[in-house]
């Protein structure tokens, strides 16, 4: 919104009517303001929620009291507190549409918080998170500061709008997973669309013969008279194998090693083009090109540039290789007969490619031996039930959200990218996740989280961050992820970049308390922080403004357990994540009174 | 090296999967297109027989090789405990007389596979490769051009991370947690153990794909 910051700055008076407004003149929105917000609407919808609020945590009281040990239907309790921080969400937007034209005006200053109101005031961060914001934006920005401004902005834009687009795709596909597996609608295992047991079979079979072919060549190897070199080497050999002089016999397998290098020529035609059998299992042979016989040295192929032999007729060159004389082949027609079996047929090979291998009977690879135990055991896990890939994919779910929470802190040192991953998940990712460790239901909170979604989408990647007032830690994760991507609008919003640092801040502590609030200067946060107990001393950065006390201030009088505080961090959370610089009118403050 | 292993059923899914990659690590996609010889001793020349990989890089104009030797997993309790395959790799970079010079002390071809896909390099608790490519097999040796899909529409994933022996826990778990987020479209799992298919892979690379695919750089 265009607001007349220049003629208005300061109170609430109409920039546009006076200057010096003489004291009994009524004071006034500005014009522009008022047509923006609705200011009683406004005031009733803060009370209302303020009002819904202390109606929640009157309820927890109740049940405390009445059973010590009880705990309120957890279920009911998120559907409510989403819709609280829905319409708090809502309030906050409506403000933030208008806070420029308003400012925080301390009030009810006494000899406790006088003095900690400069620092609250104020807009400069503090050192350390001064420090932490050059270096996050130095990370931000490295590799393209040196291009001009424009193309800056564009490229952290398609950053920004790559994130957004897997953050979009994973939240499909959560919600997806979760519709297939019930989770969502209702309780109860649906497993989804089912593969029979034919395909499931046949699935297996490839899996393990792309297995066998990637790990241990089975199925690449080619027999011996369709080793020829065709016609034409691909590039990136031609140089590399050279050509060998004279011809070998093709069955020559009396243990003279026949020369390796191929003739490479592009006008040869293969002459022993035998068909390829290619059918997986078929392809035998432990043919390969012998490096040379024992007595010759295959130095006298290396020597011959790669040229000449464009013309040199080389017949029958074959890459055949029998190491050994013909003791190979019975082991090599066992092992066509055993491929030809079913799926048994990587069992039995295993012993049997041993039994090639070692000819001296020396155990062979210490890989090929572990592995053939690892493929047995393999191949009897092969019973392949869709109840237990459920399970699986339950338990990876419950493991995701079990990892998550310890895993995101540390992931979040790190670069951007690994924030981008942290926004994929969000919203009704982790709470989708969230719920499931927790092993509660909890429909109502999932239903939740479409609308929420969808009500929020004009801002980027604020929405998810609603979700995490679940729990207290994860809150300040948020924070950062919002931070971040904040960060990526590359700047030009400088009402949001000081909302970082508030989030930031919130983030390093453990309670997450009310943060720090930097910068802007104006803030609500005195009057509730003078009645609450537990509350130390609260720097305020940032923006500066927050709502906090909304809440805090009727909760003074009520007992001061973990689930108020819960409750009050996350709203203040979310606050502080979503508006960042809200500037409240005086009148609010006062009402809060 | 760690390595893990698992596969990806359908070309439709390896799309969803490619989505999901780029989401997940935040790089471009890099091309893949490796010729792979693997190359044995001859028994003669020892006692065990080795085996030595020569990889050679195609995607790039000027062909790149590489040697690599994969030494024995990680055994014992400590090694089935972990989710992943642990293997001493050793790799180098070599010029293109490569070929003829394991030729020339004694090695002998013993398969040769072509891969072909994408790979996605990136950091995140360690530094991860993740390739997907299809298995090809060559009618004809060395035949690039005409090689054919050993499991037509079953592609390979592989996720490796290099690790220190003093740190490769930390490995681990960073590529664990990884996988976890490839749940929906994939099981993951070691070398020598199969995996199947994940039952929501399909709707889930469904819903991948219905966005319109990833945005790049």
């Amino acid at each position: 919104p265009a607001m007349d910051a220049a003629a208005a700055p300061g109170a609430a008076a109409g920039g546009q009517q006076q200057q010096q407004p003489a004291p009994p003149r009524a004071e006034r929105l500005n014009g522009e303001v008022q047509s923006q917000l609705n200011l009683e609407g406004m005031r009733a919808r803060a009370v209302g929620l303020y009002k819904a609020i202390s109606r929640i945590l009157e309820d927890f009281d109740a049940i405390a009291r009445v059973n010590p040990s009880g705990s309120p239907k957890w279920q009911d309790v998120l559907g409510q507190f989403s819709m609280v921080s829905m319409e708090l969400f809502n309030i906050v937007e409506d403000i933030k549409k208008v806070n420029k034209g308003f400012v925080v005006y301390p009030r009810n200053v006494n000899a406790e918080n006088a003095a900690i109101l400069p620092v609250m005031l104020s807009s400069k961060l503090l050192p350390e998170m001064e420090v932490e914001e050059t270096t996050k934006r130095e990370q931000l920005l490295s590799g393209i500061t040196n291009l001009p401004v424009p193309s800056q902005m564009e490229k952290l834009k398609a950053r920004i709008d790559m994130i957004a687009n897997a953050c979009e795709t994973a939240e499909r596909v959560i919600a997806e997973c979760r519709k297939t597996h019930g989770l969502g609608a209702r309780q109860g295992a649906n497993l989804g669309p089912m593969l029979d047991k034919a395909q499931a079979a046949k699935i297996q079979e490839q899996e393990s013969l792309l297995r066998a072919a990637v790990n241990y060549g089975e199925g690449l190897r080619v027999s011996g008279d369709q080793r020829q070199m065709h016609s034409s080497l691909p590039s990136h050999l031609m140089e590399v194998l050279a050509t060998g002089d004279g011809a070998h016999n093709f069955g020559d397998n009396s243990g003279a090693y026949p020369k390796n290098t191929p003739a490479f020529s592009p006008n040869n035609v293969n002459a022993q083009g035998n068909p390829m059998q290619a059918s997986g299992g078929q392809l035998l042979g432990r043919s390969a090109p012998s490096p040379g016989t024992a007595g010759t040295p295959n130095f006298e192929n290396v020597s011959t540039p790669p040229m000449p032999y464009a013309n040199s007729p080389r017949s029958g060159t074959n890459m055949m290789n029998t190491p050994s004389p013909q003791q190979h082949l019975t082991p090599q027609q066992q092992r066509q007969k055993l491929m030809q079996a079913s799926q048994q047929q990587q069992q039995q090979l295993r012993p049997s490619a041993a039994g090639m291998l070692a000819q001296s009977s020396v155990p062979q690879l210490q890989d090929l031996q572990g592995q053939a135990q690892q493929k047995v055991a393999g191949q009897q896990q092969m019973q392949y039930s869709q109840a237990q890939a459920l399970s699986q994919f339950q338990n990876r779910q419950m493991q995701a959200a079990r990892m998550q929470p310890g895993m995101s802190q540390s992931q979040l040192n790190q670069g951007n990218q690994l924030r981008s991953h942290l926004g994929q998940f969000t919203g009704a990712a982790n709470s989708a996740m969230f719920t499931a460790a927790q092993a509660s239901s909890n429909s109502q909170m999932m239903a939740n989280i479409p609308g929420t979604m969808q009500t929020m989408q004009s801002q980027s990647m604020m929405p998810q961050m609603q979700q995490f007032g679940l729990t207290g830690g994860h809150p300040q994760r948020s924070h950062q992820m919002m931070t971040d991507q904040m960060y990526g609008m590359g700047g030009a919003n400088t009402t949001s970049m000081m909302g970082m640092q508030m989030q930031q801040q919130q983030q390093q502590q453990q309670q997450g308390l009310y943060g720090n609030m930097q910068g802007g200067g104006q803030s609500l946060q005195q009057q509730g922080m003078v009645g609450l107990q537990n509350q130390q001393q609260n720097q305020m950065q940032g923006g500066g403004q927050s709502l906090q006390q909304q809440g805090m201030v009727g909760l003074q009088n009520q007992q001061q357990n973990q689930m108020q505080n819960q409750m009050q961090n996350q709203m203040q959370n979310q606050l502080q994540n979503q508006m960042p610089n809200p500037n409240f009118s005086q009148q609010r403050q006062q009402n809060q009174q | 090296l760690t390595f893990f292993f698992l596969w990806v059923c359908t070309m439709q899914h390896v799309e969803a999967l490619e989505v999901l990659l780029q989401g997940l690590s935040g790089v471009p996609k890099e091309r893949v297109r490796v010729h792979e010889l693997c190359l044995k001793s001859v028994p003669m020349l020892g006692a065990v027989p080795s085996e030595v990989r020569l990889l050679c890089d195609l995607a790039q104009p000027t062909p790149s090789w590489t040697i690599r030797h994969v030494g024995g997993a990680m055994r014992g309790a400590g090694a089935e405990q972990i989710s992943i395959l642990v293997r001493t790799i050793v790799e180098s970079k070599a010029s293109s007389n490569v070929l003829r010079y394991f030729y020339g002390i004694g090695y002998k071809l013993d398969h040769e596979i072509l891969k072909v896909g994408f790979a996605f390099r990136f950091q995140r608790g360690a530094q991860f490769t993740v390739t997907v490519t299809s298995a090809n097999k060559m009618p004809k040796l060395h035949a690039t051009d005409e090689a054919v899909q050993v499991t037509p529409g079953i592609q390979l994933v592989e996720i490796t991370a290099p690790a220190a022996a003093n740190n490769y826990n930390d490995v681990v778990s960073a590529v664990t947690s990884f996988c976890e987020y490839l749940a929906p479209l994939l099981h993951l799992s070691k070398p020598g153990n199969s995996t199947g298919i994940v039952p929501t892979a399909g709707a889930a690379a469904a819903s991948l794909m219905s966005s319109g695919g990833a945005k790049t750089l």
